[in-house]
């Protein structure tokens, strides 16, 4: 635990090195014609006594970072004309005279520091705006070695904050369902598809992982007994535990925003209904009155409504009720079979998996019914889409490429990329909040 | 007494019998009284009847013990037919061992549906007769989906499947406390194609026996 600290402590400690300019958006995300910004990486540059594998395997994380983000066109050092491709580390001045040639707006310019035996890594970077002729932002950040990847993640962040004023999301997780054949274990992987991590290993079918939103829980179903009962436990697989064991049913956990609550499918009165528990499994309240089987529930951000599946009108579709069952309508009316909603973390969408002949779809829906978007087409059976923190990607499972597996995207639909190049088997993505 | 004297008194005594015995018989046939004789038939007739009753009395019972030795052996028989129907299965990952038996038959759904179809009622009452005959027996419903779909979603109506056969045969007669039920969703499949073939086999109401 006080190693734990420790490392928390030195990955926390940012140094700003040199004063940001002014937040300025370069990129509205939002406009559907958006055009990628051309961003230059030169050669990052190691110490004296740092292993040159170091800086290269940063600039790695940080370049596909940046491609993953949707918002760049990387431009690769490799690829930069003489005598640019070059040019290594923190340059003292930066003129446009100079990285004209290189066909980027913005360079990204890098240093580390690091020999074996050191307790910490140093990063160091800084941003420019080649067309404006500025100098955008500078920071500095120290941590354990283990800590590498988060320290990239977090430049990533930064670049993509300076960028399009909002930081990104490098420094989150993913879970998810993954097995083939009998059983399926729960997983967890980083945004970039890196770490992944099994850490269920009971042979089980464990299913629809959820995360608590202070990131430190998932919660998930598990017929370890006979009985699909959910069980918690922390990301890293330790502190296992069941969670419910009500009679039927206890599946596709959903945690409240502020935490106290879980609202699930439960099969108590023999078919399955919207509930919400306590965190610790108590106190059980039934949501859903009617004759429908309802399924998947998902909180809206403010914690005050729940959308859900219910096959109410003859077949299922998105419906959004308040918290305690009442003021129920009706949100999706196109296609016959409407199912795993996910709310936006801004409140104002919700995306869900729709039928389209035959076929599953990732679609997006303004809560009020209007502006419905078809996101994926002609590319397998797409399921259970699941917002990032921000709002700016979607998780699902595809089985475009064969087996199920699990795919991230833009949430207009561009970037559509695997998040792992495992063989498949893989569905039902939770994102997590961003995580320190 | 000369050996002559013998041979003459030997025939005298023969004849002697003969003529006491034949006179009677002569009488009868000569002098026939009718309502002697009725009587007489209707006697035997009455001892012919109750003889062939009393025979086919004990015939009957006889086969009636003989019907319910073998019936008590077909029960028998069957019953070691069930017991011998039944296969243990385990599985990784689910406690316990379940009991699945091929006299305990499948039902199969429509798509995106939970009602029994009407062909296979049938399936559920011998399923149900089944069960009345061995009370001890409880069973877990499983209901099953084809892969089409989110899988939460197949898990509500999983849920829902196997309830519908709970629900069934409960109304055919077999008490609830003996039927449970479990919704596997998509996630057990029986045969793993991506056909409308496959995907009918897999959208079932399975029963399996929890407790012996």
């Amino acid at each position: 635990m006080v190693k734990k600290i420790f490392c928390l402590f030195w990955f926390l400690l940012v140094l700003v090195v040199l004063p940001a300019a002014e937040a300025r958006v370069y990129l509205d995300i939002n406009t559907p014609t958006f055009v990628q910004i051309p961003i230059v990486l030169s050669k990052w540059k190691g110490a004296d006594t740092t292993p040159p594998g170091l800086p290269l395997k940063i600039y790695e994380i940080l370049a596909n970072d940046l491609t993953l983000s949707g918002f760049f066109k990387v431009i690769d050092f490799n690829r930069l004309p003489n005598p640019l491709k070059g040019k290594t580390g923190i340059p003292t001045t930066v003129s446009l005279a100079e990285w004209g040639p290189s066909g980027g707006e913005i360079l990204l310019v890098g240093e580390t520091a690091w020999k074996p035996g050191d307790p910490v890594v140093k990063i160091k970077f800084h941003l420019f705006d080649l067309v404006e002729q500025k100098h955008m932002v500078g920071k500095q950040y120290e941590g354990i070695p283990q800590a590498l990847r988060k320290m990239v993640h977090r430049v990533a962040d930064e670049v993509v904050l300076q960028l399009t004023g909002e930081q990104g999301v490098h420094n989150t997780k993913i879970a998810f369902a993954n097995g083939r054949g009998e059983g399926k274990e729960i997983c967890v992987c980083d945004f970039d598809g890196a770490e992944m991590k099994q850490i269920t290993h009971n042979q089980s079918i464990n299913l629809s992982p959820a995360w608590s939103p202070d990131g430190k829980k998932i919660v998930f179903t598990s017929y370890l007994r006979r009985n699909p009962d959910l069980y918690v436990m922390d990301p890293d697989g330790q502190s296992f535990r069941r969670l419910t064991s009500y009679s039927g049913l206890n599946a596709a956990p959903a945690w409240s925003p502020d935490g106290k609550k879980i609202s699930l499918m439960m099969g108590m009165t023999g078919k399955s209904d919207i509930y919400t528990i306590d965190a610790d499994g108590n106190n059980p309240k039934r949501l859903t009155t009617g004759h429908g089987n309802e399924a998947s529930p998902t909180w809206s951000p403010d914690g005050r409504q729940i959308a859900f599946v219910s096959d109410r009108s003859g077949s299922p579709q998105i419906y959004i009720m308040g918290t305690d069952g009442s003021n129920v309508r009706r949100l999706t009316f196109e296609g016959g079979y409407n199912t795993t909603p996910s709310w936006s973390p801004k409140g104002d969408r919700i995306a869900y998996c729709g039928r389209v002949e035959g076929r599953y779809e990732i679609f997006t829906i303004g809560i009020d019914g209007t502006g419905l978007q078809r996101l994926t087409s002609n590319a397998g059976n797409n399921e259970s889409p699941y917002w990032s923190p921000d709002g700016r990607y979607l998780a699902f499972s595809s089985t475009r490429s064969g087996g199920s597996k699990i795919f991230t995207m833009n949430a207009n639909g561009l970037n559509q990329r695997p998040l792992t190049s495992a063989k498949g088997g893989e569905s039902s993505p939770a994102w997590s909040r961003r995580l320190e | 007494m000369s050996k002559k004297s013998l041979v003459v008194l030997f025939m005298i005594l023969c004849l002697g019998l003969f003529l006491v015995g034949c006179p009677k018989k002569s009488v009868v046939k000569e002098e026939p009284s009718t309502k002697q004789a009725a009587e007489a038939a209707a006697e035997r007739e009455r001892a012919a009847r109750l003889e062939a009753e009393k025979i086919a009395k004990e015939k009957e019972a006889r086969e009636k013990e003989l019907a319910r030795i073998r019936e008590e052996e077909a029960k028998k028989a069957k019953e070691k037919e069930f017991e011998r129907s039944l296969v243990g299965k385990r599985e990784a990952g689910i406690a316990g061992e379940v009991f699945e038996s091929k006299l305990l038959k499948d039902v199969h759904f429509d798509f995106d549906r939970y009602d029994i179809r009407p062909a296979d009622t049938d399936i559920l009452k011998e399923n149900a007769a089944l069960l009345m005959q061995y009370p001890k027996v409880k069973i877990q419903v499983e209901g099953h989906c084809d892969e089409r779909g989110t899988n939460e979603y197949n898990l509500a109506l999983g849920e829902r499947r196997a309830n519908s056969v709970r629900s069934y045969m409960i109304s055919l007669g077999v008490s609830s406390d003996r039927i449970s039920t479990i919704s596997y969703g998509e996630e057990r499949p029986l045969v793993s194609g991506h056909n409308e073939e496959a995907w009918a086999k897999n959208r079932r109401g399975h029963l399996v026996i929890v407790s012996k």
